[in-house]
């Protein structure tokens, strides 16, 4: 192997672009941000519904559930987009695969109904 | 191929069974489905198909270790009928086992390293959530999350190790990668080397390898017996059926380079795992830290890369995971307290399968006439080929060490019991598995050349 | 006639004696197994003498061979010589008496006599083994069965002992199966064949590298200095016949195992290391000698007496010469036979006086003399008295050493006729304390052997006997063997 230090200096650089974004942003804000100490200001929200405790408290699962579903088809959709544009391309072949692709979901979202994920009371 | 679909299907369907209101006969569906895929796998047995534009290539390797998989887990169904009793659980465990069992699968006969990453993904996933199925115990769920963090931790190594593979080779396919070394042998640039690097660093975590193994003890420790059966044998035979595979393909051309960091992990696998393993008076933690010191043995298998190196791997995982699934079998019946002192009287109550667990105790152990002997040897066999000579010496140390706690378990089960001691009985499931078990590591033992050299 | 049926007969009565109801069945298939073995093994004598006298001057007689596992070359090769028909004889011998020793032997005693009789399938297996693979696998085969009668009917420390006997044999093997993957590949020849490999030439840098191996992992299983504390422990806290198997027996498998693998296979190393494998034995003769002195337990004396007396066996292998090789081959016997009698014999008083020690015994000959007459053979014999094999097997090795002019052969040679004074004196004494004098108080009365027991003691003083008077017949049996293992090592002298 012909690996010289010269070989890392991407690397490097890389590293220090890195770091450097983090330092220089978390300085620059505290630098440059004007500060304000009312009680509204320091709350963790400063609108929308008033904060209750701190994030370490139990809460419903049932949100996170909601969440996480929303998140899984959210990311499941990007996949027609690709498809989508290459539609013409796919051809009949590409048009079945969509939908195994799509079933395969819609037998998720079968088990998730019926296993009550949705219901929330 | 049409394993891989059975069993995908299969997950599918016992996921459906829930909607469809057809649960009661999920486990005859899965009984039947298995063995079907089994026997297409059989069935195609000697072919060598690419399927997706090379995406999988089901050969001969792909294909035993599939049928490795699919009957490893008939087996443990045996043992673990009780954990599927819940009917409100058990579509769920039967489509979490049919999806890792498919991550299992594509583990084998992945042609591309996006295909890799996919099989691992499908099959920690179900782990991780099969690893914290025991809601009401908190061990249970401490045990899918150190399952889990590490998990992806490692799989983020596993990435930018293929980043880096992609960045250098200009290909995800695996064939294109190795021609890509070769034409660029003499000049291989860092990426390359640090790629290799970050795949090893990943995968030592996926198999819980020294010194990568924090996780694995509390994790199997805490998760259900059935499921740490099920990790330890399963999961760990695909992982490193991937291991092998992707090196082998890859970059046995520069083995050079790479053999001396997995020789150095196995021998400090080996030593630590057993050494830790004999300290330890919770039988299920003593397999657990056996079983990190198994991979060690293993380990040495990939680094050896030579012609041998394949079927000793096979041989070695057959063997340690049928006895290990027997040895599970004993842990489940021990209860939430699986102390070793609880064995005692076992043999007087049971004598003959007090006998069968010694003999699977002793194909651990690495005893002739029976398989994990021959596994140990091969494995040695193929490592001395590639004049890795120091490996083996510390290797027949550990084993010995290794002898020492597998004695004790055997000690144990014949010693006299506690005034008042509750002793241990199977179910007839419990037998048959441990007779099974027994019986092939017997078989293995006897007659290796049954599936030594089929690859 | 057919080897392979020394191997079926214990494993067929292994796996009945787990069918059978109650103890009674148990130990008398036991023991039908073993005296079948036993007719069997002297029929092959004297098949083996008809072949000799019919001027069969092979190697090994009654050869087969079949393939087991042709991926790495395994093959199954049975054959034996004058050297392995001495040992197949003494493990017949001692089988017979270690059933017959264990005939009150109740708890467990289907899983007992099914560890004695896996024991005695792996020794036997060893025995006719001519390929190293199968040889090393009988030999881990014989381990096995050694932890569990000591950790489970063992007495005292028996955990702790059984690991150690354990985890130093097996250390032994695992040196041993290197040395052997070293020979499959170095020797250039890819094989296990014994017969093959002592064809060959095994080149001199590869035979200095694996000799040492193979000599020192057989060595632990001989109670090579330093590898000899698993005896005393492994043989106090092991039941009787199990005492006897371990000594009788299982001593014997290192001791075939240097000669037969090591010694034959690789001449050059063993000319090399000569030396050092006989200061070692010297050391293990004088060191255990004086140890015993020091014993006041029976078995443990014993079991000191044994690492000296093998002692004996590696000086005559060390020696490198016929006579001292014949020699060696007739100590292992010799030391077998007796020392599975002493055995015995303990195993009888401890069960009667519920003590090994020899202060709280006295005056036996009184209550119980066939016994106590059993007992001054035995340590007659293993002091070296002429008319009994002990005499005959260290004479012959101190002949065979007296050939050797090297002034360091010469000082070992007579520091080891020097140890028998010393083993002259521990026998008598122990001897004199248990049977002469005053009769202790002992709990229960007395009573004077069994028919078993008689049976046991028959059998093998009529070995110690018949080559006591008579050792021509055994000579003449190990001779030509040494003889060919002399071949390889004086060829290459020239």
């Amino acid at each position: 192997m012909y690996s010289t230090p010269y070989d890392y200096l991407p690397m490097a650089i890389m590293a220090a672009v890195a770091f450097g974004f983090v330092a220089v942003t978390m300085a620059a804000t505290h630098l440059l941000g004007p500060k304000r100490k009312s009680e509204v200001k320091l709350d963790t929200f400063e609108c929308g519904i008033e904060s209750q405790q701190n994030a370490r408290f139990p809460f419903s699962i049932k949100y996170f559930l909601i969440a996480i579903l929303f998140v899984l088809f959210d990311v499941e959709v990007i996949f027609m987009y690709p498809w989508a544009v290459n539609f013409k391309e796919g051809g009949l072949e590409g048009f079945i695969e969509m939908l195994v692709f799509i079933g395969i979901l819609l037998a998720g979202y079968l088990y998730i109904i019926k296993k009550g994920a949705l219901k929330w009371e | 191929m049409n394993t891989l679909i059975t069993v995908s299907l299969l997950g599918i369907a016992a996921m459906l069974s829930e909607v469809f209101r057809f649960k009661k006969f999920i486990q005859t569906v899965f009984i039947a489905a298995v063995t079907g895929a089994t026997g297409l796998a059989v069935l195609d047995w000697g072919t060598s198909y690419s399927y997706f534009r090379f995406m999988v290539l089901f050969d001969d390797y792909a294909l035993a270790f599939s049928i490795l998989f699919l009957v490893l887990t008939l087996i443990w169904l045996l043992l673990s009928q009780e954990y599927f009793c819940n009917e409100n659980t058990r579509a769920d465990y039967f489509a979490l086992i049919s999806f890792s069992l498919a991550g299992a699968i594509i583990l084998s006969s992945f042609s591309d390293l996006s295909m890799f990453f996919i099989g691992i993904e499908i099959l920690s996933v179900s782990a991780y959530v099969l690893a914290g199925s025991n809601r009401s115990d908190i061990r249970s769920a401490e045990a899918a999350l150190k399952y889990f963090l590490p998990g992806a931790f490692s799989t983020g190594f596993l990435l930018f190790g293929m980043a880096l593979i992609y960045g250098a080779t200009g290909s995800f396919n695996l064939s294109n990668i190795s021609l890509w070394i070769i034409a660029n042998h003499s000049n291989l640039p860092v990426m390359v080397n640090a790629g290799v690097v970050f795949l090893i660093t990943g995968l030592l975590f996926k198999i819980a390898a020294m010194p990568f193994h924090n996780w694995a003890p509390d994790v199997y420790d805490g998760s259900p017996t059935p499921v740490t059966a099920y990790m330890s044998t399963i999961i760990k035979a695909a992982s490193f059926a991937a291991f092998y595979r992707l090196f082998v393909s890859c970059f046995s051309i520069m083995a050079d380079w790479w053999t001396p960091l997995l020789v150095i992990a196995a021998a400090i696998t080996m030593i630590g795992g057993n050494i830790t393993a004999v300290y330890q008076n919770n039988l299920k933690r003593m397999l657990a830290y056996s079983s990190i010191a198994h991979s060690g043995y293993l380990l040495l298998a990939v680094a050896a890369i030579n012609q041998l190196s394949k079927p000793a791997m096979l041989f070695y995982l057959a063997a340690y995971s049928v006895a290990s699934l027997g040895m599970f079998t004993l842990v489940n019946r021990m209860g939430n307290e699986q102390q070793l002192d609880k064995l005692k009287g076992f043999a007087h109550d049971n004598p003959f399968y007090a006998a069968l667990i010694t003999l699977l105790t002793l194909s651990m152990a690495g005893i002739p006439p029976l398989a994990g002997f021959f596994g140990k040897y091969y494995v040695f066999l193929s490592s001395i080929r590639s004049d890795l000579i120091w490996p083996v010496i510390v290797a027949v140390i550990a084993s010995l060490i290794g002898v020492y706690y597998y004695f004790r378990i055997v000690y144990n089960m014949y010693s006299k019991p506690a005034a008042s001691a509750h002793v241990v009985s199977l179910s007839g499931f419990d037998k048959s598995a441990i007779l099974i078990t027994a019986l092939l590591t017997l078989l293995l033992g006897i007659a290796p050349a049954l599936i030594a050299d089929i690859i | 006639m057919n080897l392979t049926l020394l191997l079926i007969i214990p494993l067929l009565t292994a796996v009945g004696v787990l069918f059978c109801r109650n103890a009674q069945q148990v130990r008398w298939l036991s023991l039908a197994g073993a005296a079948v073995q036993f007719i069997l093994v002297m029929a092959l004598l004297f098949a083996f003498y008809a072949a000799r006298s019919n001027g069969n001057t092979d190697a090994f007689l009654f050869s087969e061979r079949c393939m087991w596992f042709a991926p790495l070359n395994i093959q199954f090769i049975t054959g034996a010589d004058g050297i392995s028909v001495s040992m197949l004889l003494l493990t017949a011998a001692v089988v017979l008496a270690g059933v017959l020793v264990s005939w009150k032997e109740e708890t467990m005693a289907k899983e007992f006599f099914f560890l004695l009789h896996l024991l005695a399938f792996g020794a036997y297996g060893f025995f006719i083994s001519l390929d190293v693979f199968t040889l090393f696998f009988f030999l881990e085969i014989a381990v096995i069965p050694k932890y569990l009668l000591i950790g489970i009917w063992g007495s005292g420390r028996k955990e702790y002992s059984a690991n150690k006997l354990a985890l130093m044999l097996m250390g032994g093997s695992a040196l041993v199966l290197i040395g052997m993957l070293g020979m499959y590949y170095q020797s250039g020849a890819n094989t296990f064949d014994l017969i093959r490999l002592s064809e060959v030439h095994i080149p001199y840098a590869t035979q200095l590298q694996f000799f040492p191996l193979l000599f020192l992992g057989f060595g632990v299983f001989t109670a090579i200095f330093p590898f000899h504390t698993w005896v005393p422990d492994g043989h106090s806290a092991a039941p009787t016949a199990g005492s006897m198997f371990l000594a009788g027996i299982s001593m014997k498998l290192g001791g075939y195992g240097c000669l037969r693998v090591a010694t034959y296979l690789m001449p050059d190393a063993a000319a090399y290391y000569a030396p050092y494998i006989i200061g070692l034995a010297t050391i293990a003769i004088i060191y255990g000698a004086f140890a015993t002195l020091m014993q006041t337990d029976l078995k443990y004396i014993n079991a000191y007496s044994s690492v000296s007396h093998c002692g004996f066996v590696l000086l005559g292998i060390g020696m490198l010469n016929q006579t001292a090789i014949t020699g060696a081959v007739m100590q292992m016997v010799s030391h077998g036979l007796m020392t599975a009698l002493f055995f015995a014999v303990i195993g009888m008083i401890y069960q009667r006086t519920h003590t090994r020690m020899v202060r709280q015994m006295g005056g036996l000959l009184k209550a119980m003399p066939f016994i106590m007459t059993v007992f001054f053979i035995a340590g007659l014999t293993s002091l070296g008295l002429p008319g009994f094999s002990g005499f005959v097997a260290e004479m012959t090795v101190l002949m065979g050493a007296w050939q050797n002019p090297k002034t360091m052969y010469r000082i070992a040679t007579i520091l080891a006729c020097a140890s028998i004074v010393v083993t002259a004196v521990y026998i008598l004494r122990a001897t004199g304390q248990v049977a002469m004098g005053p009769l202790k108080q002992h709990d229960e009365p007395l009573n004077d052997a069994r028919w078993y027991e008689k049976l046991a003691a028959f059998i093998l003083i009529a070995g110690i006997v018949a080559i006591g008077v008579a050792p021509f017949w055994l000579n003449d049996l190990i001779t030509p063997g040494a003889k060919i293992i002399m071949q390889k090592i004086v060829s290459l002298s020239r």
